[in-house]
């Protein structure tokens, strides 16, 4: 008789030595929870600066929008989970050293209040449009008195919906990848800069396109800046680091990342942009469109390339 | 440059300058990447993949498309196809600096209708696609890098385009005159 022994300490399938848990529903779900996040931030930005006469596709049209993105983006993730029927659980307790708990709150109060906000909205983008019953008069006309209030709850939920589709991902301290602090503002800038740029792809105002893609242009430079100063960082670490920095650096990720996150996604589209406001003549969608899917593209890249990185042993 | 921005007026290069231009990306091309540009690769790389997704098989039996899938790798991962999308970007850039982009609009004859003039670039593009096979490569691939490296079948490519060119243009010249 032949006898095999094997001696392993792990036998840990998906998860060790690379993590091969997430897939399509996670970097989809963060790239919904960014663009949204973009969108409810401008949308109250401007509603509180008095701009609601000049930037109407910011404040009205594209937030109408962001409820079913933050429902498609919660029903991906409700794919992913393992355990469906026990989600609600989340919503039992509040932790604040968990970055999922803190995702699970913000969206239990963004994902209504958007809906609120966009019903405040939705007559004034389609006036022929009548409520079948007494009640949603009434409440729209509660709505709209609170409206200065909603958008200031909308900016900073907005901010930390941002922020937490980053350290999500961060707050994996065995990814090395990951766990740089630069992912939360970087996703902020990132979701900021795609919710811009669908509601430039939906402005038909001129002036309200100027003064989008002024401000994205400000945060496709800071991206730049942070992509930048997170690989800097990685570069510097230890060689977890070094060796999660090489998947950019020539590594398998390097094509993809360069080409359609830094070239395609962000600077080709600046360019563009900025020829744009010194008067040249550009299709309008094409800026927004790449951005939008550089947007999508890096957050499956950082994911992919993040579940392969792991520490040495 | 900038008098092109909004009078509506189309501006293109000398095509002699053009040309001096394409010869320094041809240099640059095989300074960098050790190879000269192509285009109907990119394209090879495209169909293959689509056939692989949508029936893998018969790529895999076929003996044209099953050689481009051997080892394993996407056809897509070539560097012809981002040599292409780069040309495809560059392009729409060049196009908005110079003004010639405007309203979505199908360039033709007068003479001749939009569809007419779509059906004769389909037909006119898969004859070529057909004969970039048979010639293994097209202007890019064959014609320019073949004679950049004085390979005498690039030369018999470049001659055998244009002169077929030349010989049929006056047949077909309804369909741009």
């Amino acid at each position: 008789m032949k006898e095999e022994l094997f001696v392993s300490g792990r036998n840990i399938p998906n998860i060790d030595p690379y993590l091969h848990l997430w897939h399509w529903e996670i970097p989809l779900y963060l790239f919904l929870g960014g663009l949204s996040a973009g969108i409810l931030f401008f949308a109250g930005y401007f509603y509180v600066m008095r701009k609601e006469r000049d930037m109407s596709a910011t404040i009205k049209l594209a937030p109408l929008f962001v409820p079913f993105f933050l429902v498609i983006g919660l029903g991906a993730l409700f794919l992913d989970l393992h355990h469906k029927l026990y989600f609600w659980q989340l919503y039992t307790t509040i932790r604040f050293e968990s970055p999922m708990s803190w995702g699970a709150w913000t969206l239990m109060a963004v994902t209504p209040l958007s809906i609120l906000w966009a019903f405040s909205y939705l007559r004034d983008v389609f006036p022929n449009l009548k409520w079948p019953y007494a009640w949603l008069d009434k409440l729209e006309e509660i709505l709209k008195k609170y409206r200065k209030a909603m958008a200031w709850v909308l900016m900073m939920l907005s901010i930390i919906l941002g922020v937490y589709t980053g350290i999500l991902l961060s707050a994996f301290n065995a990814r090395p990848l990951w766990n740089t602090s630069i992912l939360g503002p970087l996703f902020l800038v990132s979701g900021f800069s795609t919710g811009l740029a669908f509601t430039i792809l939906l402005s038909k105002s001129k002036y309200e396109r100027k003064v989008l893609t002024r401000i994205d242009l400000i945060f496709i430079f800071t991206e730049l800046f942070f992509i930048i100063h997170m690989l800097m960082g990685l570069q510097a670490g230890t060689q977890v680091s070094l060796e999660a920095a090489g998947l950019f650096l020539g590594g398998e990720f390097t094509v993809t990342f360069w080409v359609f996150v830094v070239i395609l996604g962000l600077a080709f589209p600046a360019t563009l942009e900025v020829l744009e406001l010194r008067g040249y003549h550009v299709p309008g969608w094409i800026p927004s469109a790449l951005i939008l899917i550089g947007g999508l593209v890096f957050r499956f890249v950082i994911l992919e390339a993040g579940q392969i990185t792991r520490y040495l042993y | 440059m900038s008098e092109h921005k909004n009078n509506g007026s189309t501006k293109y290069l000398n095509p002699y300058f053009g040309g001096v231009l394409l010869g320094l990306v041809l240099i640059a091309t095989f300074f960098i990447t050790g190879r000269g540009p192509g285009a109907s690769g990119a394209v090879k790389s495209l169909v293959v993949e689509t056939v692989d997704v949508v029936a893998p098989s018969h790529a895999e039996s076929n003996g044209y498309f099953s050689r481009f899938l051997a080892d394993g790798k996407s056809p897509l991962n070539s560097w012809l196809v981002f040599e292409s999308m780069g040309i495809f970007f560059g392009g729409l850039l060049s196009g908005v600096i110079f003004g010639r982009i405007k309203k979505f609009r199908v360039e033709h004859n007068p003479n001749i209708t939009s569809k007419t003039r779509l059906i004769a670039a389909l037909v006119g593009g898969m004859f070529f696609g057909i004969g970039t096979q048979f010639g293994r490569g097209c202007t890019s691939g064959a014609a320019m890098s073949g004679t950049a490296v004085f390979s005498f079948g690039g030369f018999l490519v470049m001659v055998g385009i244009f002169a077929t060119g030349y010989a049929l243009a006056w047949f077909f010249r309804k369909l741009w005159l």
